[in-house]
């Protein structure tokens, strides 16, 4: 048999005391798509950097076409023709497309000119609608990948590994990337995708690798497998299916939060919400769809009192509320679990019990005498420790050490507590594993029984899909729509996500 | 006038050499705020080397050996310890005031009058010279006001039409990008900090032999932090440096001009020093769209 294009044997990865790669051997052949399965923290990133020499194996080895190769850097892997395009981009925003692009790949004066036609005349190849003047500030997270992509065909590479390359696109972008992987592996180049969607595993990889917990634990052709198969071996045990509860046909009408023609002028001047009107109704969970960056963050702001808006008014139970700050909002019962936790939600560095604390510190009921209860602190902290079963030793445990899930469970322990009327919760399940996601929806859920309102901003249509009784969809800041849960299809859904009015929508559809 | 605009061109020469300098430094992401003891490290080799050798040349080699010196103290600490740069550059500051006044005494003890060298002799351009104002203003300067006059426009050259520049300027916005491309961030940057040890240490041996010809501790006075407001002033970019310098430039001739001609009861010779401060703090909080490279000021550290 010919040796493979690219093979790894026997590699081991420790992170101090952690585990990342446990004896992982895979091959990749020329031509074909192979899809890295697993779930967050199975270990898939951290193989694949290994393969592009961003992190050193400890254990292992790795040849190309049969022939043992070391590979330090990135650069090393450049020069064996492999391209890795982070999850996060790595671009300059202040930057053209065309420096972004030969940054590291020209030596001495830099003829813009020559640079520029040559990157036009490779997008064009590949059907890619990029400016090369265009400065990457200004373009869409979509066009950025085309971008990255483009950085990797520029330097020849033949294999290209793509982290979750669909988390930021929406569906028919998606799609479009797909034809550009078959395009791509059709020339004899080779693709590895990292993903933990089955149905993209599924619709494009002709052999998928399942990892869990550090190890390879399948190996198995597409066609020889399905997705509940792919979904046990990469949890392990069944998958404990989300239930999707019935719609609540009678949803309460009493409106609790109301947005009324609001509008919010970012720095630009070009609106980052443009008037926007939106109810949510008391025990109903309104969803937010949309491709990130379109507005979603700002939204949630408005509602907390993060930001003023320019025009327009929030009413909460019939009580204006628009020029209120955030603390008389706090008081007033609105929740809010932010989209970044370390960076809005917690402190990082501060323990368990602090962090319940920091939205409600000026509270009497965690004083005494002026300082802080810490008894008493403590014991609060400790019960939702146990009710929302986060995974710590103690109160007094800093949340830097704790799992992403177990964070979130902090933030969202506190944020119950005080939206005793609305919660928004922002992307809340964005970069956990199943069983957390699980965990949240089921509270989001619960809440929604107390007869709480929740305002649900997700990227995720799964989760927008199996929680929201109505659906709005927000693309460039407007509502494109807003329907019953039932009258949507994933593909409407993405039209609208992508720009299109309901009314070309329907024709389409149809 | 003509004098003074000369002067200004004079007063701007080390001025200049350090904001740009500086500018190359911060567009890779690091605030080389050592800057102020990189100048009288400099300014103190420069006379030392000068002095003992009888040779100004010797004396500027030896104030670019001490300029690289603390430079490459400031960029390990402050690249591969990955330490704060404010910080770091304000303890380095303070103590090269100590570290130059010692090391001054060590070698020539407590003279009683001050020892001097004679500094830098003004080069007159044949010909150009001969330009009537302008001549007398640019083409009548020393080497080292020609070696700025060639360096600022190369130093732009270099930052934005060159695969140098764009790296040094990618890693001041996004550092992970120029590491994904396959370049050491930390050398990268640490070249930078040395390169503005090399031209901080010529700009303060400017002071001390290449215009007043004797050293004190006190001589730079707080002319490195000037050309650390350059670069912030100029956008972080050589061609703003120059009207910043220029600007601060003119104010030090003015003010010297006055003290010459004894005119302190009008206008306090300190104000005219204090009206580019001025000037950099409106225009700062005036100003709306800065180009501040994303990183500047933040370590790389990379995961794993």
């Amino acid at each position: 048999m010919e040796a493979a294009f690219f093979e790894l044997s026997g590699i081991s990865k420790y992170f101090a005391k952690v585990i990342a790669n446990k004896e992982v051997s895979f091959s990749i052949q020329r031509g074909e798509v192979l899809a890295l399965l697993g779930e967050n923290g199975a270990g898939k990133s951290t193989i694949m950097k290994i393969l592009y020499g961003l992190y050193k194996a400890d254990e292992g080895k790795i040849f190309k076409d049969g022939k043992e190769v070391k590979i330090h850097s990135p650069k090393e892997a450049m020069e064996l023709g492999i391209s890795m395009i982070q999850q996060h981009f790595s671009l300059v925003p202040a930057h053209t497309v065309t420096e972004n692009i030969i940054l590291g790949n020209v030596h001495g004066i830099i003829e813009q000119k020559f640079y520029q036609g040559e990157i036009k005349k490779l997008a064009e190849r590949y059907n890619f609608d990029v400016d090369p003047n265009d400065f990457i500030r200004d373009l869409a997270v979509g066009v950025q990948q085309k971008v990255e992509i483009l950085k990797a065909l520029y330097q020849k590479a033949n294999l290209l590994i793509m982290d979750e390359p669909t988390a930021v696109l929406t569906p028919q972008e998606a799609e479009n990337l797909m034809h550009f992987v078959r395009d791509f592996t059709a020339q004899g180049n080779s693709v590895i995708f990292i993903t933990h969607k089955l149905k993209e595993v599924m619709s494009v990889a002709d052999r998928i690798i399942v990892m869990r917990a550090g190890k390879v634990c399948g190996d198995i052709k597409r066609d020889e497998t399905d997705e509940i198969e792919l979904s046990k071996l990469m949890i392990g045990k069944e998958l404990n299916e989300i239930i999707q509860d019935d719609q609540q046909i009678k949803v309460d009408q009493e409106a609790r939060l109301e947005i009324n023609n609001v509008t919010v002028k970012g720095k630009t001047n070009v609106p980052s919400l443009n008037n926007i009107s939106l109810t949510v109704h008391k025990g109903e969970i309104l969803g937010i769809a949309g491709v990130s960056g379109n507005g979603q963050q700002e939204l949630c702001e408005v509602v907390c009192g993060a930001i003023l808006p320019t025009s327009g008014s929030i009413l909460l139970d019939g009580e204006d509320i628009t020029e209120r700050e955030i603390r008389a909002r706090i008081d007033l019962g609105i929740g809010y679990v932010p989209a970044d936790r370390s960076r809005d939600g917690m402190i990082m560095d501060m323990s368990i019990a602090e962090n319940m604390l920091l939205k409600s510190s000026y509270d009497g009921k965690w004083q005494k005498r002026g300082f802080i209860a810490k008894g008493r602190l403590n014991q609060y902290a400790l019960q939702e420790i146990q009710e929302y079963s986060i995974k710590a030793p103690s109160p007094e445990t800093i949340v830097h050490g704790l799992s992403g899930g177990n964070q979130q469970k902090v933030i969202l322990a506190r944020e119950v507590d005080n939206g005793d009327k609305l919660i928004v919760f922002d992307q809340p399940t964005r970069g956990l594993d199943l069983g957390a996601v699980n965990h949240i929806h089921q509270v989001i859920l619960n809440e929604r029984a107390k007869g709480k309102s929740i305002l649900l901003v997700s990227t995720e249509l799964s989760e927008i899909f199996a929680l929201s009784d109505r659906i709005a969809v927000l693309y460039k800041g407007e509502i494109q729509g807003i329907f019953n849960r039932a009258e949507l299809t994933t593909e409407k859904i993405g039209l609208l996500m992508a720009g299109f009015r309901v009314e070309e929508v329907s024709q389409d559809a149809c | 006038m003509i004098n003074l605009l000369s002067r200004t061109i004079m007063m701007g020469t080390p001025l200049l050499f350090g904001a740009i300098a500086e500018v190359i430094a911060e567009r890779a992401g690091v605030m080389v705020t050592a800057i102020e003891g990189i100048f009288l490290m400099g300014a103190w080799a420069g006379f030392v080397g000068g002095y003992l050798s009888g040779s100004l040349t010797v004396g500027f080699i030896s104030a670019i050996l001490a300029g690289l010196l603390v430079a490459a103290l400031y960029g390990w600490i402050c690249i591969y310890l990955k330490q704060h740069q404010v910080v770091t550059g304000v303890a380095m500051n303070i103590l090269t005031v100590g570290l130059s006044a010692f090391l001054y005494r060590v070698i020539f003890g407590v003279p009683i009058t001050p020892l001097t060298v004679n500094p830098l002799a003004t080069i007159p351009i044949p010909l150009l010279s001969q330009i009537p104002v302008i001549g007398q203003i640019l083409f009548n300067q020393n080497i080292l006001t020609y070696a700025i006059y060639l360096l600022a426009p190369l130093s732009y050259f270099m930052l934005y039409k060159t695969s140098v520049g764009l790296t040094i300027r990618s890693a001041g916005e996004n550092p992970e990008a120029v590491d994904v491309a396959g370049i050491n961030v930390l050398t990268v940057r640490f070249i930078t900090v040395l390169l503005a040890g090399v031209m901080g240490g010529v700009a303060g041996a400017f002071y001390s032999i290449g215009f007043l010809g004797m050293f004190s501790t006190n001589i730079i006075g707080g002319r490195g932090w000037i050309a650390f407001a350059i670069c912030f002033l100029g956008n972080w970019n050589p061609k703003g440096a120059v009207i910043g310098t220029l600007a601060f430039g003119f104010a030090e001739a003015i003010a010297i001009y006055m003290q010459s001609i004894g005119n302190n009861a009008l206008f306090p010779n300190e104000l005219f020093i204090a009206i580019p401060y001025i000037m950099t703090i409106i225009l700062t909080v005036s100003r709306k769209s800065f180009s501040v490279p994303a990183k500047l000021g933040v370590p790389y550290i990379k995961e794993n």
